[in-house]
């Protein structure tokens, strides 16, 4: 049904700017395909399938814009099990495919005044002034379905007003309903979450878990953020407030059901936090080198975490403490006369890190060179997670991300790479050593 | 009688007026081109006659053109206004298209990235690197004064015609107009990758037809050529440039399809809203 509605909607779309003049509306998009295949011996097949179909419409109307965004994608392999599922109608199970609502949006250039603008409809708003890890950007939830693509967000309906005044940009944010983050697929999952300990000897059977949603009212559901902007001694600078929630969830209760002597099961209960947090962000310049830094101060509500155990009893401890914590992240670039350009950025605190115990180190760093009239371009990316500075040696985790990409002809681009990943199972992506993969990506822009 | 003796002065008085004006009119421009002007002079007039609208609004199209003759096209929309704030939107292919640069006074330089709906400040370090696959620099794409940068010196002209000819630069259609040879050396602290340019300067406009660009090793490494020089409304304009690459063996051409000045472009364009604006 949705499926329908969506070609519906869109068919009736193509049709109305066909008859109203289709000059007026620009139709742009790529293809892209995305095969990974895993290195290791206990994972070695196949381990993503993207073929994917963006679909962009972007049209001027006096005085305001409208865009949107529709991903049309082939996601995952059959899951066919007994010959009805070849037999059922959507296919879905013989060719998995889905429709993403990426962005809708329409842009109001003069609203009242020529210096106040209004962006209202399903939308990105991206913050930060850091290469793709940025803790100031916290409008929109985290997509992490491919978590190798960092710094992917959900847009969301929101209303974005911004007013300028002289140098200086003043915007404020409406987000009235809440939405989760995606969270990554199984394998890389153990990634974001910390195992489960048990007491020696008992082990888990089975865990499920439940998620409380915010009820969809203002009190509990809407988010707001401002932010100022502007320039500083020749370097921009910008201070920005948020009030929402942490998209993604945490376990506030579990319930431990004994099974066996030996065995017991585990249900969960997970809830989104709210938070405040206050930015900063910067990017200038010293002599010729590029140099960023952005900073989140995060000011979690406390969060109380409820364990009970049948037969024994319930006891109460904090999930997440009302305590300050601060990410923040640190950055450099320049290009060489050569023309190799190199990137480095420090990190405290990951996407998914919270509490001010909880955070852990990363130092990224990246180098790229392109050949043969930039036909071609060798990127090496590289990453180290430092989980303890005093015992390194066991908490460490390395990544290496080696990617050529070929580009033969005008709007196409062939990408070759790896994610080489290594370290200790402490840390969080020495977890997922065991998902080396190699990959080939294809991209044609129209 | 009288009357036709009258009429007899009367055409004499014009055919004289007619003779002399021109004559007069001529003596006038040559004393102008015969007036010496000190190199920084003729760079300072240059700049202002590449400068010389308050504003201008640009269609181009960018043709890369390999060794072995492929081509590819960018399309491209340039705002300017003065010498120091220029923007810069990419309208195709679509790979690029709704990439935006704006180049601001005091190094201020800024990238738009509409695969991730931001703008990334970029550092003066890229300023020598290739614009978007060309072989203009990010800093011969930004509005430039060489007076700013630049210490000239008038060359003789003479001899370097001749070194030009030993670069099998044969077809120049700069060589029909007499020009100013002037050498440009970066000024101290000044970091360039040319150790010095070696620009033409038309004697009839100042406007500079061609530069050609020196590693730091001396040796010629990219030429710049003004061609389809033209008066469009009151200002100079060159309809086609072309960048060489000598040791890339790489070039781009920049083909000028329509340009409107002094539109009265707000110094607002030039700002970060209207980079991402389409």
């Amino acid at each position: 049904m949705r499926k329908f509605m969506f070609f519906l909607v869109i068919s009736g779309f193509l049709l109305s700017i066909s008859r109203v003049s289709f000059a007026e509306v620009n139709l742009s998009g790529y293809v892209f395909t995305d095969n990974r295949l895993g290195l290791e011996e206990e994972n070695n097949k196949f381990t993503r399938n993207d073929n994917r179909l963006a679909l962009k419409l972007d049209s001027d109307i006096s005085g305001a814009h409208f865009y949107s965004e529709i991903w049309l994608r082939g996601l995952g392999f059959p899951t066919v099990s007994q010959s009805s599922d070849l037999q059922e109608k959507s296919k879905e199970k013989i060719s998995p495919w889905t429709i993403e609502f990426r962005e809708a949006y329409i842009d109001f250039y003069k609203l009242f005044t020529n210096n106040l603008e209004l962006r209202v409809g399903r939308q990105r708003i991206a913050w930060g002034t850091a290469d793709k890890l940025n803790p100031t950007d916290n409008l929109n939830p985290d997509d992490l379905e491919d978590i190798m693509d960092f710094g992917r967000k959900l847009s969301t309906n929101s209303m974005k007003l911004t007013y300028y005044l002289g140098g200086y940009t003043f915007t404020g944010v409406c987000i009235p309903l809440f939405t989760p983050a995606v969270l990554p697929s199984s394998e890389w999952a153990s990634a974001l979450s910390s195992p489960i300990s048990f007491p020696n000897g008992i082990t888990l059977r089975n865990f499920t878990d439940s998620i409380i949603l915010p009820e969809d009212n203002p009190q509990e559901s809407s988010m707001f953020a401002v932010k100022m902007a502007g320039n500083l001694f020749n370097n921009d600078l910008s201070v920005s407030y948020f009030y929402g929630r942490d998209d993604l969830p945490l376990i506030n209760k579990v319930e431990i059901t004994p099974i066996t002597s030996t065995t017991v099961d585990i249900r969960a209960e997970m809830i989104y936090p709210r938070m405040h947090v206050i930015g900063v962000d910067l990017a200038g310049a010293i002599g010729d080198i590029g140099v960023w830094t952005e900073g989140a101060c995060f000011i979690p509500e406390k969060v109380k975490m409820e364990t009970s155990t049948i037969g024994i009893g319930t006891q109460t401890s904090i999930a997440l403490k009302e305590e300050v914590y601060f990410k923040y992240v640190s950055g450099w670039d320049y290009t060489f006369k050569n023309g190799l350009y190199i990137n480095s950025q420090f990190l405290h605190g990951f996407i998914h890190e919270r509490g001010k115990d909880n955070l852990e180190d990363y130092l990224m760093a990246g180098i790229e060179k392109k050949f043969f009239n930039d036909e071609l371009k060798a990127k090496l990316n590289f990453g180290v997670e430092i989980k303890d500075w005093n015992e390194i040696e066991d908490n460490l985790a390395t990544m290496i991300f080696p990617e050529v990409n070929y580009y033969p002809v005008d709007n196409t681009e062939i990408i070759l790479g790896a994610y080489l990943i290594d370290g200790k199972d402490t840390t969080n992506f020495g977890k997922v050593k065991n998902n080396d993969e190699i990959y080939l990506k294809f991209k044609y822009s129209f | 009688m009288k009357e036709k003796k009258f009429f007899m002065m009367i055409e004499v008085w014009v055919l004289a007026l007619v003779m002399i004006v021109p004559s007069l009119a001529q003596e006038k421009k040559s004393e102008a081109q015969k007036k010496e002007f000190t190199a920084l002079e003729i760079l300072k007039k240059s700049d202002s006659v590449a400068n010389a609208p308050k504003d201008q609004e640009i269609i181009m199209e960018m043709i890369l053109i390999d060794k072995k003759g492929k081509q590819k096209k960018r399309g491209a929309k340039m705002l300017q206004k003065g010498s120091e704030k220029r923007m810069i939107k990419f309208l195709s292919p679509a790979d690029v298209k709704g990439l935006a640069f704006l180049d601001l006074p005091n190094d201020m330089m800024y990238l738009y990235l509409p695969a991730f709906k931001k703008i990334r400040r970029i550092a003066s370090h890229v300023k020598n690197t290739s614009f978007a696959g060309t072989d203009f620099t990010y800093d011969d794409m930004a509005s430039i004064n060489y007076a700013d940068e630049w210490v000239p010196g008038l060359m003789e002209s003479k001899k370097e015609i001749v070194s030009v000819s030993a670069e099998k630069e044969k077809e120049l259609e700069s060589k029909e107009c007499e020009h100013y040879l002037l050498e440009l050396k970066p000024k101290e602290g000044i970091k360039k990758d040319y150790s010095k340019l070696v620009m033409w300067v038309r004697k009839d406009n100042f406007y500079p037809a061609r530069i050609e660009h020196y590693s730091r090793e001396g040796k010629l490494w990219k030429i710049m050529e003004r061609r389809k020089i033209v008066k469009e409304a009151k200002y100079w304009v060159s309809k086609e440039t072309e960048m060489n690459d000598l040791k890339k063996e790489h070039k781009t051409k920049m083909l000028i399809s329509e340009v409107k000045f002094d539109q009265g472009l707000k110094d607002e364009l030039f700002s970060q809203r209207y980079l991402k604006r389409k």
